[in-house]
């Protein structure tokens, strides 16, 4: 056996192992060995590479967020997981901030929704420019809580609200382009639902 | 996931998980995904060498997952569930992006099937000198037919006829893609190992 015929069936080679004649042909030959012995390792090496990284914290919270949002989870906190009251106090008062994005959302759609109406007899006001679209002052409170427990669950909180908030400012956009575009009220909508979420899963789950 | 939450997590074991994430509990949902979010992370990563993909493509594999739990009967291995379902979302996402699951050059003989005398010839072999780091940056530099197939056989432990069934491609091929990918990652790895010790 030469070189070529020895290469031309290396890929079996490799993974199913090798005849006498090959093994022959190995022991004489030091291109083929260390061709061999170079590609086993490769292979070898690679095993190593399963499961070698770790995702951010930014990919459980998206996808928490969107089981939330599905539907998909349904379960309540069960009393051992509701943090002590001395703990809840001193966030108790951004509760009201989630709910009142809701409600500011409602107002806005209603206020769509009339407009739509009446889109030919008026011009509609469009929606000024929202100060979401950057960090509110309400957001930098919930971090800051957040990041007094868990530095690295601020910074997925942080990426998350920049992403809610990027989402909120490019869908108002589209939504005072266009007033009468029902499918931007309704990406408003569910931007907005997502602030909310977010929120929500900060001060009821994620912190300690 | 929070310090305080760890312990409660590891007593959960992954059956109990699956029948309690069937019932919407956020708990367990959370623990699957611990479990599990190393291997889809980096097999998605190790495919379309990006990250931002890799982290989007990692959330759409749990989101479908968790879509469909409620469906799962235990006939086969959660993991393999998981991990199958993982590599079709990555091997879609490649056909919408228009990348080559297979390489166009699969069925055209080159060259650099046979290595050249010279290379190897004076080079002290790879085993034992191949980083992690080196060989993670060699394959993100494979063309993306070769990349899937090489990460699909050599770190996912697939054989050729799963990965044929998967990618849409003969046993041949995906062979002859494995080796060739395998060859490239050599002369990637050398160049490499030459570079480094030419300088000063």
């Amino acid at each position: 056996m030469n070189c070529a015929e020895f290469q031309r069936i290396l890929p079996d080679i490799i993974d199913e192992g090798h005849t006498p004649e090959q093994e022959a042909h190995l022991r004489s030959c030091y291109i083929c060995s260390n061709l061999i012995s170079d590609l086993t390792a490769i292979s070898r090496e690679a095993q190593l590479l399963q499961a070698s990284e770790e995702p951010s914290p930014r990919v459980w919270n998206s996808i928490e967020i969107a089981l939330r949002r599905e539907g998909l989870i349904r379960q309540p906190l069960r009393d051992s997981e509701v943090p002590p009251p001395s703990r809840r106090w001193n966030l108790a008062w951004l509760l009201p901030v989630a709910a009142a994005l809701l409600v500011a959302f409602g107002v806005i759609a209603h206020q769509r929704g009339m407009s739509r109406q009446t889109a030919q007899q008026s011009p509609v006001t469009p929606i000024s420019e929202s100060s979401l679209a950057h960090p509110s002052v309400d957001d930098q409170v919930l971090l800051e809580a957040l990041g007094t427990h868990s530095p690295t669950m601020r910074v997925a909180y942080e990426t998350n609200l920049r992403n809610v908030n990027a989402y909120i400012h490019d869908a108002e956009d589209q939504a005072n382009a266009d007033p009468n575009d029902e499918e931007a009220r309704q990406s408003l909508m569910n931007a907005y639902q997502e602030k909310a979420m977010v929120y929500e899963m900060a001060l009821n789950r994620s912190l300690p | 996931m929070t310090d305080a939450k760890k312990p409660q997590d590891d007593r959960l074991s992954e059956a109990e998980a699956i029948e309690r994430a069937k019932g919407g509990d956020a708990e367990a949902f959370e623990v699957l995904y611990n479990l599990h979010k190393r291997r889809v992370y980096s097999l998605c990563l190790r495919m379309t060498a990006n990250t931002a993909q890799a982290e989007d493509l990692t959330q759409e594999a749990f989101l479908q997952l968790f879509r469909k739990i409620a469906t799962f009967r235990g006939e086969s291995a959660f993991s393999t569930w998981l991990h199958r379902m993982s590599v079709n979302v990555v091997l879609m996402h490649l056909r919408k992006k228009g990348l080559p699951v297979v390489s166009l050059e699969e069925t055209i003989e080159t060259e650099e099937e046979t290595p050249r005398k010279e290379l190897g010839a004076q080079d002290p072999v790879l085993a034992g000198s191949i980083n992690r780091l080196q060989l993670q940056r060699a394959i993100d530099d494979l063309p993306p037919g070769y990349r899937t197939i090489f990460v699909l056989h050599d770190v996912e432990g697939y054989e050729h006829n799963e990965i044929a069934g998967m990618v849409g491609c003969s046993i041949g091929n995906s062979k002859s893609q494995l080796h060739k990918a395998r060859m490239k990652l050599r002369e990637f790895l050398k160049t490499s190992r030459a570079e480094k010790a030419a300088k000063p």
